[in-house]
């Protein structure tokens, strides 16, 4: 018997369980699914329409949220009492959360992130990318079974699960999970933005070059971008001192940008740089030397000490909103 | 930590014409002969193939009709034949043409072509014969049982500026094979470690190099015919530096310019950059260029030591082939096509030690006997002085290159000696004096159309490395840099770098050396012309680097 686990989140089964499956009907019947979890009596009840032989069911409060020791208990508890010869989960990010210390429970094979079985001289065999795709190994697992084989996403259509004439039983399973052995507390659920800043969104940008000399300078720089309404962004040199996180570099190994007003200050305007914020409506440019290349591009250019005009900026601005 | 091996019968290191050579004919010998397919592994720590592949180039197609005679029906990209070749001596005003061309640089026969573009073609053909090009894989390390070599391991991907595993952390692959070709060019970064623990550099002169920089130009229709091949002496250079420049029309509209300057200046504020700029500015370099366009730049190290200067090639399990080992004739300014007959030699040799199951040094010795009494000692023999002459100055390299066509390259003292470039280069205080010492590069208006800086220039290399990696530039020694070096040489990596790697910084605890390494385009001119030797050049994660197309 094949054993699919499938993965649900907040009572809904995701779409790389239903891949497992078909991955698995089309290894060999029959097929029994797992879904653990707590309120997952309609996840199972889904499931129950492709052509499986039973659907087993572990409600427990204890796994009401996932953590790996609550997947890695209830699930060598069902893999003991069930004996199934073959274990086959989705790789997803859960999956290769618990997984591995669920083959170390069960002291069993495990091979991740396949993306199809074959038969080779009789024998199961399953495939896996090697360099980056360039080549596929088919690489057998051995040991005593079940063997745990985890299917890349994507690699088998969900559209390929066969369904049942009639709905799979549905089968609840009493493996009891100890609450007080799991050792991991979830938070809940977030999202991490992709970039701290999205500079390439920002109707104003202040960005400063090696002009600006030192670290400490930037204070007075923020100054003026708060006063402006503007994101601080920066030129290669100043991320690369890391004065500045990453995320805040425009050009050509950073973000390219649009604004309608950039100002570079002491930024000398290589190319690099240039590709990054050419797209800006108006630029205005402020730096030392009257033949730096920013100023073939800028709408305005100030030759000049940016640590004369920067304050006188920040005095006109700051002043203006204390007069209104 | 566990790390995935892979198994091969051959394993070419370095997707370059003497790499790609090695596999394709490999597999086109195995499969006349009848066998089952071998398995072939060629790594290149590029992207695509060739897009790290730059030469000027005026190609001697003899190596490919024996590798491919068919090459043509192939449609192998190999530009215009050479029309006319062009010989000009400069001074800062003027160009005296040459009335004869001296035998070496008779390029009839000979394509003008972009050598990343024929890499490319030739990569195809190999893979289409069953070879595993694996692109994007740098080889970091030579995997060794006691002194035999029996693979290479690839580079971790994913490690942070810090060293720090990153999420997307894959540890590198072992790769294991009977023969393992090293093909990783000019100075490369494997052969580079396995000459210098086997000493198999012991008995020969030391390695001197050129560096070559390069730009394609878009310029008006028909300011050279297409297969024009121009070369320039003198003018900038003094006669105490070796080089000179080039002109190849491979089109209509596109020219392929250049400079080549030898890694063996003695004056430590000379620039090669800056010369190449001046070189442009020339009146009849700048004529042809008028009203045209840069449409590419990059650069690239040359082994000039010739027949002297070639490493014991074999070793216990491993050849050295192409560039990597110094297969190039500096006089014909030519080792693409030796690079593609060494890999030839490299197959055969490979293909005989898997037959006897016997891949030791002598076993393949082999492929010794075949240099000495193929192409490859014909052609590199009669003019095995001929670098060294140059060491000389100009006229004495002249007068001695002449010579060696009636004496056979014979000399007083042969081998002539020669000394490792960056050991010439003389401090600012002994070659300059008490004179106000003078940069070269002073005096070059940088104008964006005709002349460029640097990081103008590298923009248009393409080049790109992911910036959160450790720096690929190991300065073994930064506290050098800003007090010794800085006295000495007044930091020539400044100037001998084509692509602004390294800055010195002013900060207020005093000067600090700046490795901007995503500049890098992999040319290895600081590996090798670095006074102290204490600047490794390390491949960065496998798929970084220039992206030249055309060049």
């Amino acid at each position: 018997m094949i054993l699919v686990v499938a993965e649900q989140r907040q009572g809904e089964l995701s779409h790389t369980s239903w891949e497992a499956v078909a991955a698995a009907q089309q290894i060999d019947a029959p097929v029994t699914a797992a879904v653990i979890g707590s309120g997952v009596g309609a996840a199972a009840e889904a499931l129950a329409v492709a052509d499986l032989a039973e659907v087993l069911v572990l409600d427990a409060p204890a796994l009401s949220a996932y953590t790996a020791d609550g997947w890695v208990q209830a699930l060598t508890g069902i893999i003991q009492a069930e004996q199934p010869t073959l274990v086959i989960l989705p790789h997803t990010y859960q999956t290769r959360d618990f997984v591995p210390a669920l083959a170390v429970s069960l002291d069993r094979a495990l091979l991740t992130d396949c993306t199809r079985s074959v038969r080779r001289d009789g024998e199961l065999a399953f495939s896996r990318q090697m360099f980056q795709g360039k080549l596929m190994a088919d690489v057998v697992p051995l040991g005593p079974p079940p063997h745990l084989v985890t299917f890349q996403s994507g690699a088998v259509s969900a559209d390929a699960v066969v369904k049942g004439a009639s709905p799979a039983a549905t089968r609840a399973v009493s493996v009891a999970v100890d609450a007080a052995a799991i050792r991991q507390r979830p938070e809940p659920a977030f999202q991490e933005a992709r970039n701290a800043v999205d500079l390439s969104k920002a109707e104003r940008i202040v960005a400063v070059g090696r002009g600006i000399k030192g670290e400490e300078h930037l204070e007075s720089v923020r100054r003026l971008a708060a006063a402006m309404g503007a994101e601080v962004a920066a030129s290669r040199p100043i991320c690369d001192a890391g004065w500045l996180p990453m995320d805040r570099q425009v050009g050509s190994s950073g973000q390219t940008v649009t604004p309608t007003l950039y100002l570079a200050l002491g930024i000398s305007g290589a190319i690099q740089h240039v590709v990054g914020m050419k797209g800006a409506r108006t630029i205005v440019a402020v730096n030392k030397d009257a033949d730096a290349p920013i100023f073939e591009i800028a709408d305005y250019g100030f030759v000049g000490d940016l640590f004369e005009i920067v304050p006188a900026m920040i005095a006109e601005l700051e002043g203006e909103k204390t007069a209104c | 930590m566990e790390r995935e091996t892979l198994d091969v019968d051959v394993l070419i290191v370095g997707g370059g014409p003497a790499g790609l050579s090695a596999a394709l004919h490999l597999a086109r010998l195995r499969k006349s002969c009848g066998g089952e397919p071998l398995a072939i592994a060629v790594l290149e720590k590029s992207r695509e193939s060739g897009s790290h592949m730059l030469s000027g180039a005026v190609f001697d197609p003899s190596a490919l009709q024996d590798l491919l005679p068919d090459f043509e029906a192939r449609g192998a990209p190999l530009g215009p034949s050479v029309r006319e070749d062009r010989l000009l001596f400069l001074t800062e005003h003027r160009a005296l043409r040459f009335p004869f061309t001296p035998p070496p640089l008779d390029n009839h026969g000979c394509y003008v072509m972009s050598l990343n573009r024929f890499v490319r073609w030739l990569a195809e053909q190999a893979e289409a014969e069953g070879v595993d090009v694996f692109n994007g894989f740098a080889a970091t390390e030579v995997l060794y049982d006691g002194d035999r070599v029996v693979g290479v391991r690839t580079g971790d991907r994913g490690v942070s500026r810090r060293g720090e595993r990153r999420a997307t952390f894959e540890p590198g692959v072992d790769i294991k094979a009977s023969v393992t070709i090293l093909a990783d060019g000019v100075r490369g970064n494997l052969t580079k470690t396995v000459l210098r623990r086997m000493r198999l550099d012991a008995a020969s002169q030391p390695q001197t190099y050129a560096l070559g920089i390069k730009e394609l130009w878009d310029v008006p229709s028909g300011r050279l015919e297409p297969g024009t091949v121009v070369h320039t002496m003198g003018y900038p250079l003094r006669f105490e530096e070796f080089g000179g420049g080039f002109i190849y029309a491979l089109t209509p509209e596109r020219l392929s310019v250049g400079f080549v300057t030898g890694l063996d200046y003695r004056d430590p504020l000379f620039d090669p950059h800056a010369m190449f700029q001046r070189f442009k500015r020339h009146p009849r370099v700048a004529a042809l260029l008028a009203d045209g366009q840069l449409v590419g730049y990059g650069a690239k190290a040359l082994p000039e030591g010739g027949w002297h200067a070639l490493p014991r090639p074999y070793l216990d399990g491993a050849l050295i082939i192409g560039d990597a080992a110094g297969y190039l004739n500096s006089l014909r300014l030519k080792g693409i096509h030796l690079a593609m007959r060494t890999g030839m030699y490299a197959a055969e040799t490979a293909l005989e030690a898997l037959r006897t199951g016997d891949a030791s040094a002598s076993q393949l010795r082999m492929f010794q006997a075949k240099v000495d009494d193929g192409e490859v000692r014909r052609e590199l023999y009669p003019v095995r002085n001929v670098h060294q002459g140059f060491g000389h100055g100009l006229l004495a390299g002249l007068a001695y290159a002449g010579l060696s066509i009636l004496t056979h390259g014979w000399w007083i003292r042969d081998p002539m000696p020669g000394h490792a470039g960056h050991e010439r280069m003389a401090t600012v205080s002994a070659y300059h004096g008490h004179r106000a010492a003078r940069h070269a590069a002073a005096d070059v208006p940088i104008d964006r159309t005709l002349t460029f800086d640097r990081l103008t220039n590298v923009h248009f290399s393409g080049t790109r490395h992911d910036e959160d990696q450790p720096v690929h530039l190991l300065v073994h020694d930064l506290d050098l840099c800003r007090t010794r070096c800085r006295e000495e040489y007044a930091n020539p990596c400044l100037r001998f770098c084509p692509a602004n790697v390294y800055e010195m910084i002013e900060s207020p605890d005093g000067p600090r050396l700046q490795i901007n390494a995503s500049n890098c385009v992999h040319c290895k001119a600081c590996d090798i012309m670095d006074p102290y030797q204490i600047i490794d050049w390390v491949p960065p994660e496998g798929g970084g680097g220039p992206q030249y197309d055309g060049m």
